[in-house]
């Protein structure tokens, strides 16, 4: 069997191995969505955790090696956090994410899809090219 | 009056290789290849958040999102979970037997790490050619967008893990290693844990949640 540093790697292993089913076993059961989440974040956690500490040997570095991933964590939670206000105020924005933008009119789009024939689509194409200047051509006609 | 200062002599005062010799080293308690090892992957952890951290915003800002398990082969990918997990257990297993000094053993389990590797990507390589093929291009919505981006980024490193190792593999059977010098093979084996330990991470907020 192997033993590193006092551990047995193959346990670690199996737990792992565990670990996963049970984790994909959790997602197919009809949980609420905060349960559902919840549960699969803790067996990522642990698995993570176990590959971090053990597997890397996290557990039995020096204070140096740690120390090296310690500013990660603030700044994990920074990038994360610093993002949020979009979403957790999303509804407040002047475009929420996802927001079609009109490019004529740089005003929010419905979204409706409209079919357009032959004279309306060269109509289109005449009105765009007149908007952007008169096109790549820089205006000469 | 005779001085005690004496002439410069090359051969006396300086020694061939003309650098000093200190009885300390200047650089951190811990080796060199470790700590920069150690600083990459602090970097990679920032650069997976960043992607993950987008997906996040991205996901709960959108009005609708499809359940990934309808869309994905969760099977098949948890299948393939697993063989990255075994790899990563076979990473150990290489390290540990170069430690005992069976060079014998680093050249089995690192090459079972590296075919573990190999399949992984080919499996995801298959998963790509079919959604493809099925119509869901990275340009369909955002939930394709951030998928390819993540799984593909990820890929790209279970990539460079399996060349790197590889050439770790060459060493080994070549015998360039022995129980006092496999700090390569540690530095390989750290970022293929970080490698697997990312994929863990993706295959729950991907394909699962």
């Amino acid at each position: 069997m192997s033993e590193t540093h006092g551990f047995n790697t193959n346990k670690i292993f199996i737990i792992l191995f565990i670990l996963t089913a049970l984790e994909v076993g959790w997602a197919f059961i009809p949980f609420p969505t905060w349960a559902h989440w919840g549960g699969l974040l803790v067996f990522a956690y642990m698995k993570g955790h176990l590959i971090f500490s053990f597997f890397m040997h996290m557990k039995f570095e020096g204070w140096i090696v740690k120390g090296l991933m310690v500013p990660t964590i603030p700044l994990m939670m920074i990038v994360v956090f610093a993002n949020m206000p979009d979403t957790s105020r999303n509804d407040l924005l002047v475009y929420p994410l996802t927001t079609q933008l009109d490019p004529l009119a740089g005003q929010e789009d419905s979204g409706e899809i409209v079919e357009l024939n032959q004279t309306e689509r060269a109509e289109l194409s005449r009105e765009i090219k007149g908007a952007h200047g008169g096109g790549s051509g820089g205006g000469h006609h | 009056m005779s001085s005690s200062i004496q002439a410069y002599d090359p051969e006396v005062d300086a020694p061939a290789h003309h650098h000093p010799i200190y009885d300390y080293d200047s650089g951190p308690p811990v080796d060199r290849g470790k700590f920069a090892i150690w600083l990459f992957l602090a970097t990679e952890v920032m650069f997976f958040t960043g992607l993950i951290g987008s997906y996040l915003v991205i996901r709960m800002g959108s009005p609708a999102w499809p359940h990934p398990k309808e869309l994905l082969a969760v099977d098949i990918t948890a299948a393939n979970t697993f063989l990255l997990i075994t790899s990563s257990w076979m990473m150990v297993r290489a390290l540990d037997a170069i430690q005992k000094g069976d060079k014998g053993g680093l050249v089995k389990w690192l090459g079972f790490t590296i075919l573990g590797g190999s399949v992984f990507v080919g499996v995801q390589v298959y998963e790509y050619t079919v959604l493809i093929h099925e119509g869901y291009l990275p340009n369909r919505d955002l939930f394709w967008s951030t998928f390819y981006a993540m799984t593909g980024f990820h890929g790209i490193h279970v990539c460079v893990g399996v060349i790197w190792l590889f050439c770790v593999w060459i060493g080994a059977v070549r015998g360039s290693y022995t129980p006092q010098n496999y700090v390569r093979v540690e530095l390989a084996g750290l970022y293929w844990h970080f490698v697997d330990l990312v994929w863990v991470l993706l295959f729950t907020i991907v394909y699962l949640m």
